[in-house]
């Protein structure tokens, strides 16, 4: 850069003279012969004022954000705790009852994850009604679904347009940090897909239900809990890529005879991962 | 203009009689001329493709001309045309050169009706810094197209247009000037007021043709003494200066201060930066500020290799002890049974 700044030519005294005239007439053009119009002075109070208020209001944000960060961390750490106490329990269940020699069985799964695997040509009405109603619109689309009889119903429904399956709670953490975008109405009829770079977008939308940032609504979706409904739906349907190392043999027969489609329970984490 | 045109119709290729040879022939069945000892005997005839037939759809003398049009739609027409050449904006959109001009509506006063000379005329259009506008309209060209053949060749553009309330030589002195028009405000014209339906065009009113126009279309208050019943269209707006009103005290004190625009953060894996990861999740937050300092600048890893050695520590290890070991025989005993396999 230094080279560059002594390679300058310098300027011809003609040059400068020229530009210095310039710059003069320049200067003349931008004060004003007229005095300032009322019209004018009172925009500019109004903005001055409208300037004041919004700093205000930002500088008091700031000076809350530390404690509020400091109450996520912890909510944080609790639930990273009760993953692992979920776990735990579970072991020791299996355990206590292994020891009476019984068997454990654990409580159904609550929540799945549904991607859509087939196309949108020739789909039958009742097939095409369903999967509307899930929001997987397009191929390779996902969301997550809350496991109750309805549901289940619906999902035996479109068997071979999804495969679904029981996520991990890493799954769906990945899934949002990575592939994670926001339904926000920013207008009036205007639903935009907002990517989810920032607590606030979250906080904004979700802060009714006590969920401000992505932790939490991994919390909400993994442990199916009161505002299950309202976080899921807040998110865009996941769009994913095709399985990176491909799919399961052959793509259009049920997960159990070596394709695709139908329930994978826990090993649809391995083909989301591959599709993240 | 077809209200104005007179009526025309064409009657060529049917003077002969010519009929038709039919079949048989080795000729086409076109009509043929009849008679004989000359070369137009047996050439074709009448029809549109022949040499010396008629055209297709002879033009009639009977198509419909005239068009009627309701008074008050033509007076609505001229009354807008008059309205726009007072707009500066408008004028200047038609493509008058009037950036000199002192003011518009341009009105002059009453000896201008009585100018006799043409060079008296353009001395005062040039007064009146009319000069780039009749330079504009100096010049004539030929027309583009076809029109050249069919008696349109020239064209020019059109300058001002003179309206005045009694001609005392003004129209005679401007009549031949390139581009001026002249018109009486008591029988105004709208094909000069707004030519080829595009309104704004450059009105110069002598005195008392403006004073006139009060009589010949009324005012807001008072109907037309020159027409029956006739008074001109309402405005839409009363103050159509749109800027003072939106800047107005009025107005501004009662809006919502300007919304600040909203733009939203293109979206990066946060997987990959951790510095994105610690700003979602601020427990990661406060583990990433010590962890930094063990990375170089340059050498940042992507978020999942730092949180590896983190998750390590989850691991979930039940420690079994030996006599819990021996009281879960049993069951795998009820599992598998006396199979030798799995033994």
């Amino acid at each position: 850069m230094a080279d560059k700044k002594s390679q300058k030519k310098e300027l011809s005294q003609k040059q400068k003279f020229r530009k210095d005239r310039k710059a003069a007439q320049m200067k003349k053009k931008l004060s004003l012969s007229v005095p300032v119009p009322e019209g004018l002075k009172k925009a500019w109070e109004r903005e001055n004022r409208a300037i004041a208020i919004r700093k205000k209001i930002r500088e008091s944000k700031l000076a809350a954000l530390p404690k509020k960060r400091q109450n996520q961390a912890d909510r944080i750490k609790r639930y990273e705790q009760e993953y692992v106490q979920i776990k735990t329990d579970r072991q020791t269940n299996i355990i206590n009852a292994r020891k009476d020699g019984n068997f454990f069985k654990d409580t159904d799964p609550k929540i799945a994850i549904v991607i859509r695997i087939r196309g949108i040509n020739r789909v039958s009405p009742k097939v095409r009604k369903v999967l509307q109603l899930f929001r997987l619109l397009q191929i390779h689309n996902a969301v997550f679904i809350k496991l109750n009889k309805a549901t289940i119903n619906m999902l035996k429904l479109i068997q071979p347009y999804i495969a679904y399956g029981y996520p991990s709670v890493g799954c769906i953490r990945s899934l949002i940090y990575k592939r994670g975008f926001a339904k926000i109405r920013s207008r009036p009829g205007a639903i935009s897909r907002i990517p989810i770079m920032s607590s606030e977008l979250i906080e904004k939308n979700l802060g009714r239900s006590n969920i401000e940032t992505v932790e939490d609504m991994v919390h909400e979706i993994a442990t199916v809990g009161p505002n299950f409904t309202k976080t899921v739906n807040f998110l865009w349907p996941f769009k994913l890529n095709c399985p990176k190392g491909g799919y399961r043999g052959r793509k259009r027969r049920h997960f159990l005879e070596g394709g695709t489609y139908g329930n994978w329970e826990h090993h649809i984490n391995n083909l989301v991962q591959r599709m993240l | 203009v077809q209200n104005r045109e007179g009526p025309h119709g064409i009657r060529a290729g049917h003077q002969v009689a010519a009929k038709s040879w039919g079949t048989g022939r080795a000729v086409s069945r076109v009509p043929r001329v009849k008679g004989g000892g000359t070369h137009r005997a047996g050439q074709g005839a009448y029809a549109n493709m022949c040499r010396g037939g008629r055209m297709f759809a002879p033009t009639k003398v009977w198509r419909r001309w005239h068009r009627k049009i309701n008074t008050n739609q033509k007076r609505y027409a001229v009354c807008s045309a008059v309205a726009a050449s007072a707009v500066p904006a408008l004028v200047m959109a038609r493509g008058h050169r009037i950036q000199a001009v002192d003011e518009i509506p341009l009105v002059i006063e009453q000896d201008f009706s009585s100018v006799k000379k043409t060079r008296a005329a353009l001395n005062t259009l040039q007064a009146f810094h009319l000069s780039p506008e009749l330079r504009r309209c100096k010049r004539r060209y030929k027309r583009a197209g076809r029109g050249k053949s069919r008696n349109r060749r020239w064209k020019h553009r059109l300058g001002p247009l003179i309206i005045y309330a009694k001609n005392d030589g003004i129209a005679q002195s401007v009549r031949n000037i390139r581009g001026v028009d002249f018109c009486n405000v008591y029988s105004l014209n709208l094909l000069k007021l707004a030519p080829g339906g595009h309104v704004g065009r450059l009105i110069i009113w002598t005195e008392d043709a403006f004073k006139a126009l009060n009589d010949v279309y009324g005012n807001n208050s008072r109907n037309a003494t020159l027409k029956k019943n006739y008074r001109p269209p309402r405005s839409i707006m009363t103050n159509s200066d749109l800027n003072r009103i939106i800047n107005s005290q009025e107005i501004q004190s009662a809006i919502n201060p300007k919304r600040s625009r909203k733009v939203f953060e293109k979206k990066r894996n946060p997987l990959k930066h951790p510095d994105l990861y610690a700003k979602l999740n601020p427990l990661f937050d406060q583990q990433w500020q010590e962890l930094k300092k063990d990375y170089k600048d340059n050498a940042i890893p992507s978020t999942t290799r730092v949180l590896k050695p983190l998750k390590k520590k989850q691991r979930v290890m039940i420690q079994l002890s030996k006599e819990e070991k021996e009281q879960m025989k049993p069951y795998w005993k009820n599992v598998f049974g006396d199979d030798k396999i799995f033994k």
